[in-house]
């Protein structure tokens, strides 16, 4: 194996910081799903180099399985934002909060 | 403490005696309240049968020669076991059959008095609680036992005298009640607790027995625990100092002051006393504080009786000054006497509230020169039993009063306590002179606007009830006719029970004549005053003005209650507990909320239904956790 697992775990952990980081600060729904997605693929990454690093196939199966609920996750979780922006007419998490404040139901 | 040979029969009669009325009240308490018809003849019918029940058993040990005793373990607690029973002498049976008469009687007129208020079946059930109180107490074998029925009739009271609670004078008399028998109940339970760490059981038996006795404690003791016990007597009695409760204890419906004053309530004091007579006679001092405290309530409340204007008010100061009278009888050392007197009171005295409630029923008034004005003389059935009753009160012979007045006059004479006996002969004439006042008032009023009023008055309430209330008030008439000579029978029956060691009653032939003849001018100075037809109505007492104020309020007490109360409770203690109050418990529980406040504005923000704040929260608290297992593991 030429790139040793280290970096393959260095690039992980930055993909997720950088999916946090997205999905914490953003304030657009969309993004924030996107922040979910990176932080998805990110532990992808981990399986897949671990299980070249021990030889053994089970790390690839959970890929496939996480690139299936990330496909559900985005179909649904779009479905929903695009709810909301019905409602309300933007996709910013805050408005929804604001809504919920006033016992308005959004 | 010899216990008899067993007889269960009588057990179960006496038990089915004093539980029917607690049934009775916890049915209509819980089930029929609602239901006045069915609540009345489930209480009326308890008190029926606990009347055959109390006669049954009166009639079967007539002949009765030792007490029956019959005790069971209630509670043992370490070294301690309560012993809860009945003891059967001819005492409690004579008492018993009193009480158990006078609560039945009283709840038949009820029917009448009470008709259509809104609290009935409520005050069925009160009455029920109290009939089991007095009638448990009056058979109780141990002081113990004792006390506890003795608080509960006083609950029983205070609910029946602040029956009408929306009314404010009737539910502060109702406290007044209970608060000031509660200071004599004090002492009572001090002397309880002291004869308990000192004699180690509290059976009456055993405390009646001299020998037993003299043998475990020191006469200063006796006195001691004598007097102490007595302090229960004078609150529960209504004697001096603490006879201010009784005439506020009015504010009751009738039935129930008659109950009250005649064989419940204040006569459970003097039972009480008759019941440790033997205790109290081995202290001299406990007996001459007894004839004096009773000698001094006997002339105050008769005083008071003078000026009154409120029917019920001469009944009950006239209740303070026969039960002091009874209380001279004991103290002077003669059980009989005292306990004589008990039952015939009882019988003229619930006569005489009977009849007053059938007046103030019929004119809604209590003010007797009210009543005579608007015709009290027209109801003659009433009338004629108010005077009977009356004539019992004042010592008129042939009534009841007469022979157990004479008797405890004989007796403070023979006894020789001339002070105490001319007090009495005083406190008679007094007696006399105040009963007849209101007789002569209420059938000689000065001017009369009765045309119609008598009849139209009654007219609307039911005829049934009011025959209900005439029918009892000839019964009790004809008690009070009869009783008096049944003295020396009644004399035989306690004697041979009780072992009495007095002989006969004391007579004097010339005795029965002066007091014959003394209550005869009292009469006639009564009717000089009131009764004839040129007499303007105005007591010898109100045209002196200085004993006219004093015995028109009651000698300054309750307003000596009233100063003390002010300086030292509500001046003294009650600041103390108010400032208590406000700094320590309010500051308290205002820091408690003002922090609650604080708290939630923290959590409010965390709550504020921004998702991404949860997020964050979120993450911080996954790498908090993968610090600690990194760090800590």
């Amino acid at each position: 194996m030429i790139v040793p697992l280290n970096h393959i775990l260095l690039l992980s952990g930055l993909l997720f910081s950088l999916g946090m980081f997205c999905t914490l600060a953003r304030r657009n729904l969309i993004m924030m799903l996107l922040g979910i997605e990176i932080m998805l693929n990110a532990a992808a990454v981990a399986f897949v180099g671990a299980s070249l690093h021990w030889q053994q196939m089970e790390g690839q199966a959970i890929v496939i399985f996480i690139l299936a609920v990330a496909a559900t996750e985005v179909s649904i979780g779009l479905a929903a934002i695009l709810v909301v922006y019905r409602r309300t007419d933007s996709v910013d998490p805050a408005m929804e909060a604001a809504l919920w404040e006033k016992g308005g139901r959004p | 403490m010899q216990p008899a040979t067993p007889l269960p029969l009588s057990l179960i009669v006496t038990a089915a005696a004093l539980l029917l009325p607690l049934l009775a009240f916890g049915v209509i308490m819980l089930a029929t309240r609602s239901r006045h018809r069915l609540s009345a003849a489930i209480s009326i019918g308890a008190a029926g049968l606990s009347l055959i029940a109390a006669v049954y058993l009166l009639v079967q040990h007539w002949q009765m020669q030792a007490p029956l005793v019959f005790q069971t373990v209630w509670l043992v607690s370490g070294q301690m076991a309560i012993p809860i029973g009945i003891l059967l002498d001819p005492l409690s049976l004579l008492m018993l059959t009193v009480v158990a008469t006078i609560s039945f009687l009283v709840q038949v007129y009820s029917l009448g008095y009470m008709a259509g208020d809104p609290g009935f079946g409520r005050y069925y059930g009160c009455m029920s609680l109290f009939a089991w109180a007095m009638l448990t107490l009056t058979v109780s074998s141990s002081l113990l036992q004792l006390y506890i029925f003795w608080e509960l009739v006083g609950l029983a009271s205070y609910l029946l005298i602040g029956f009408w609670f929306d009314k404010f004078s009737a539910s502060e008399a109702g406290k007044k009640a209970f608060v000031m028998t509660r200071t004599g109940d004090v002492a009572f339970l001090l002397g309880l607790v002291l004869l308990w760490l000192q004699l180690g059981t509290l059976d009456i038996p055993v405390l009646t027995d001299p020998a037993a006795v003299a043998a475990a404690l020191s006469p200063g003791m006796i006195t001691l625990t004598a007097l102490l016990i007595f302090g229960g007597i004078i609150g529960k009695s209504a004697q001096f100092p603490l006879l201010t409760w009784l005439p506020d204890a009015m504010e009751g419906p009738t039935p129930v002051s008659a109950l009250l004053h005649s064989a419940t309530m204040v006569a459970a004091g003097v039972y009480l006393f008759s019941r440790l007579f033997g205790y109290f006679s081995l202290s001299p001092t406990a007996m001459a504080v007894c004839l004096a405290i009773g000698t001094i309530s006997m002339l105050l409340a008769s005083s008071m009786a003078m000026v009154a204007r409120d029917i019920k008010q001469v009944w009950a100061f006239s209740t303070i000054s026969q039960l002091g009278f009874m209380l001279m009888g004991l103290g002077s050392g003669s059980l009989f006497a005292g306990v004589f007197h008990l039952t015939t009171h009882a019988g003229f005295k619930a006569l005489l509230f009977l009849c007053a409630g059938v007046l103030i029923h019929r004119f809604h008034t209590n003010d007797m020169f009210e009543i005579g004005r608007l015709g009290g003389r027209r109801l003659k059935a009433t009338v004629v039993c108010m005077i009977v009753g009356a004539a019992a009160l004042s010592g008129l012979p042939p009534f009841s009063g007469f022979f157990s007045k004479e008797m405890i006059l004989g007796q403070l004479l023979a006894s020789g306590h001339p002070t105490a006996f001319l007090a009495a002969l005083l406190g008679a004439f007094l007696t006399t002179y105040y009963a007849f006042r209101l007789i002569f008032i209420l059938l000689f009023p000065l001017e009369t606007d009765d045309a119609g009023h008598a009849d139209g008055h009654g007219a609307h309430h039911g005829a049934w009830g009011e025959r209900a209330m005439i029918a009892v008030l000839v019964c009790l008439a004809g008690v009070t006719v009869v009783l008096g000579f049944f003295e020396m029978s009644l004399h035989d029956f306690l004697a041979r029970g009780l072992a009495l060691d007095e002989a006969a009653p004391a007579h004097f032939t010339w005795l029965p004549m002066v007091a014959g003849t003394l209550a005869v001018a009292a009469v006639l100075q009564a009717w000089f005053e009131f009764g004839r037809k040129k007499a303007r109505q105005i007591g010898w007492v109100e045209r002196i003005p200085i004993l006219a104020d004093l015995f028109g309020q009651r000698w300054y007490l309750d307003r000596l209650y009233r100063y003390l109360l002010d300086t030292l409770v509500y001046r003294g203690v009650s600041r103390l507990f108010t400032a208590n109050d406000r700094r320590v418990i309010d500051g308290a529980l205002d820091g408690l909320g003002r922090s609650t406040i604080g708290l939630g504005r923290v959590v409010d923000w965390v709550h504020g239904g921004m998702i991404q704040y949860r997020l964050m929260i979120m993450v911080a608290a996954v790498i908090l956790l993968i610090l600690f297992i990194g760090w800590g593991g």
